[in-house]
């Protein structure tokens, strides 16, 4: 049942409209105080965080081992269809830059190269 | 040193970056060997997937622990994928990135993986290095169909009279060891295995013993004794100890098959033995009430069935066009308190082409092995038997079943006629000549002149208390003055007038001494 209740307020947050929204909301209150299950809504309201930080653990994300190389990565993964807003600085990728959204990673990063070689080299 | 430093330099000048392109996910939820992971919309059924630690770790950190986790995809759901972790789960934690791999779960194969131990994934744990196996083959993939199969024809001697005489085994054939616990189940395995050194090495066949859920000590043993008895040159151990996780143990058989049909397929005989099926079958009710499936009858998954009838179906006797090659499978069930009508035990007694069922009433009198004749039986093994063996053992059965009734029913009467008397000692000599201690296989003309002997009479003069100890000296007497018949029986595959002519002089005369010795 809270996986119902979790997709009603998943699409009402899709809808454009925010008054829309208010009104599934509201509805689904009263829907759930007239069941007598009010009781769910921390339940739900704990399974939507969970959804929540899962698109954005599946957002688009860009990130660049140094600041500089930060416009080229961000213009490089929009053209692979990976678009960011801005992009993170992770000097362990030691040069280069990769990007994830959703499914994809491409990886561009030195990192990955060594030890792509390391692990042709030592199996 | 200059070697190394040319190939790092050609790896770098060969790397382009177009390379680093991958399908991704990221775990949402790990425990109990399971990960729920996000993402990975495009993965399919039983792929493999890479729980990759390198991700947000430095180069550095990454270095030190090389070892790769592996997952197998078995849910595909709404929003996510759920995959079983092969190998150490502690390591997989929530947030780590997963990468498809894009090819089904498969293990290395090849010649060199004989006489190795090795894990479900094909890793050696033998410490004996890496096994060389070049080929990789799926785990999972359909059985042969109808065209692609001969009948069975060809025997597959276990070396244990009893079995070889009453429930022959042909080779492609599937026949089920089934029993209590400390029947002699694995003994009957261990046996057949043993016994294949003394076919001829062309048509011997590969052995692949797989222990499920067992403990390493007694797979260590295992090992030690096939190795003592120059078994390990054409046996291959796979072993998922009950100390491997759940996944692991649901894989072994798989394996193993993979292996055996990998010999199979070069037109080889291959036997694999499961080790059980019952742990098999625990192992998998429990990943698939991780995985949230619906639990069916004694909460094992729907699907038990299928699990073990897509393995079992993969033994089979190839066309000649295929190569001739066959796969046999013995397939051991442990029962709880001699219950043959638990759900897996029948399951998989109607899946196999027959049982050797095993008692532990029996096994406690003595008997060894302890079988129970009466519903023991091979489906298609007979069509496979030698003609020496079919001449020499065509009414045993029947007789033996007929003695156990009367058996029963002398524990009512004390005053028998001279009839009754005469197939109850009749009965008990046939026990005692079938009565075989574990690790003494025999060569099959050995098997077919003592039961010659005992189905012909040489054995009533006799008393059937006596009749182990004289069926000893019997062997040893054949062995050493008969030497020409038992080569002639195991080169024709008979027991030819000539043969039996001798042969019959051979017994009379040791009658006639041991029945002077021993009056």
């Amino acid at each position: 049942m809270i996986d119902e209740y979790t997709r009603v307020l998943e699409a009402a947050a899709e809808l454009d409209d925010t008054s829309a929204a208010d009104a599934v909301i509201a509805k689904l209150i009263l829907h759930l105080k007239g069941a007598g299950r009010m009781k769910l809504l921390p339940q739900i309201v704990r399974r939507l965080k969970k959804v929540a930080a899962r698109r954005v653990a599946l957002r688009g994300h860009v990130e660049v081992a140094h600041e500089k190389e930060s416009a080229a990565a961000l213009r490089a993964a929009a053209a692979a269809g990976i678009v960011a807003t801005h992009a993170h600085v992770n000097p362990d990728l030691i040069q280069g830059w990769r990007a994830r959204s959703g499914d994809r990673l491409i990886d561009h990063s030195a990192k990955r190269a060594l030890l792509h070689i390391y692990q042709q080299v030592t199996h | 040193m200059q070697s190394i430093i040319e190939r790092i330099e050609k790896e770098i000048a060969a790397w382009t970056p177009e390379a680093g392109s991958a399908e991704t996910g990221i775990v949402r939820a790990t425990g109990d060997g399971i990960a729920e992971i996000d993402g990975l919309s495009k993965a399919a059924m039983s792929e493999m997937v890479l729980f990759d630690a390198t991700f947000d770790r430095t180069l550095a950190e990454a270095l030190k622990d090389p070892h790769p986790i592996y997952g197998l995809v078995l849910n595909l759901e709404e929003d996510g994928v759920r995959a079983v972790v092969l190998g150490d789960a502690a390591k997989v934690y929530e947030g780590m990135l997963v990468r498809r791999l894009g090819r089904l779960l498969s293990i290395p194969v090849g010649e060199s993986l004989i006489g190795r131990v090795v894990s479900p994934l094909g890793e050696p744990v033998d410490g004996k290095g890496p096994t060389g196996a070049k080929g990789m083959k799926p785990i999972e993939r359909e059985a042969y169909g109808v065209i692609d199969r001969a009948s069975v024809n060809v025997p597959l001697h276990t070396g244990v009279k009893a079995v070889d005489a009453m429930i022959p085994i042909g080779r492609g054939q599937r026949e089920l060891i089934i029993g209590d616990r400390g029947t002699g189940k694995t003994s009957i395995a261990i046996d057949t295995i043993i016994n294949q050194k003394s076919e001829p090495a062309a048509t011997r066949p590969i052995c692949i013993y797989v222990a499920i859920g067992q403990k390493e000590s007694k797979t260590a043993k295992l090992v030690a004794e096939l190795a003592s008895r120059g078994a390990m040159e054409y046996t291959i151990v796979v072993t998922a100890p009950a100390s491997a996780p759940a996944a692991l143990q649901f894989l072994a058989p798989f394996a193993g098959a993979t292996i055996g049909e990998y010999f199979m397929e070069q037109g080889k005989d291959a036997l694999v033995i499961y080790d059980d099926l019952s742990k098999q079958a625990v192992a998998y009710r429990q990943m698939s009430l991780l995985l949230r499936r619906p639990p069916g009858r004694e909460a094992y998954p729907g699907d038990i069935f299928y699990l073990h009838s897509r393995l079992l179906e993969r033994a089979a006797k190839l066309s000649k066009e295929k190569g001739g090659g066959s796969l046999t499978a013995l397939p051991i069930i442990e029962t709880q308190e001699g219950d043959v009508s638990a759900y897996i035990p029948t399951n998989v007694i109607s899946i196999t082409d027959g049982q050797i069922y095993l008692e532990a009433n029996l096994f406690n009198k003595g008997q060894r092995p302890a079988i129970n004749v009466g519903i023991s039986v091979s489906r298609v093994g007979s069509s496979a038997q030698t003609k020496a063996m079919k001449k020499v053992a065509g009414k045993i059965k029947l007789e033996l079943a007929q003695f156990r009734e009367l058996e029963a029913f002398m524990q009512f009467s004390s005053d028998l006629d001279v009839e009754t008397k005469r197939r109850i000692d009749a009965g008990r000599r046939m026990t005692e000549i079938l009565n075989q201690g574990r690790g003494v296989p025999l060569p099959f003309e050995m098997e077919a002149a003592l039961i010659f002997a005992a189905t012909n009479g040489y054995f009533d003069s006799f008393a059937p208390e006596q009749v182990g100890a004289i069926e000893v000296k019997l062997q040893d007497y054949l062995s050493r003055e008969a030497g020409g018949v038992l080569m002639a029986i195991r080169e024709s595959k008979d027991i030819r007038e000539e043969s039996e002519k001798t042969l019959r002089e051979k017994l009379e005369t040791f009658v006639a001494r041991h029945t002077t010795t021993t009056a």
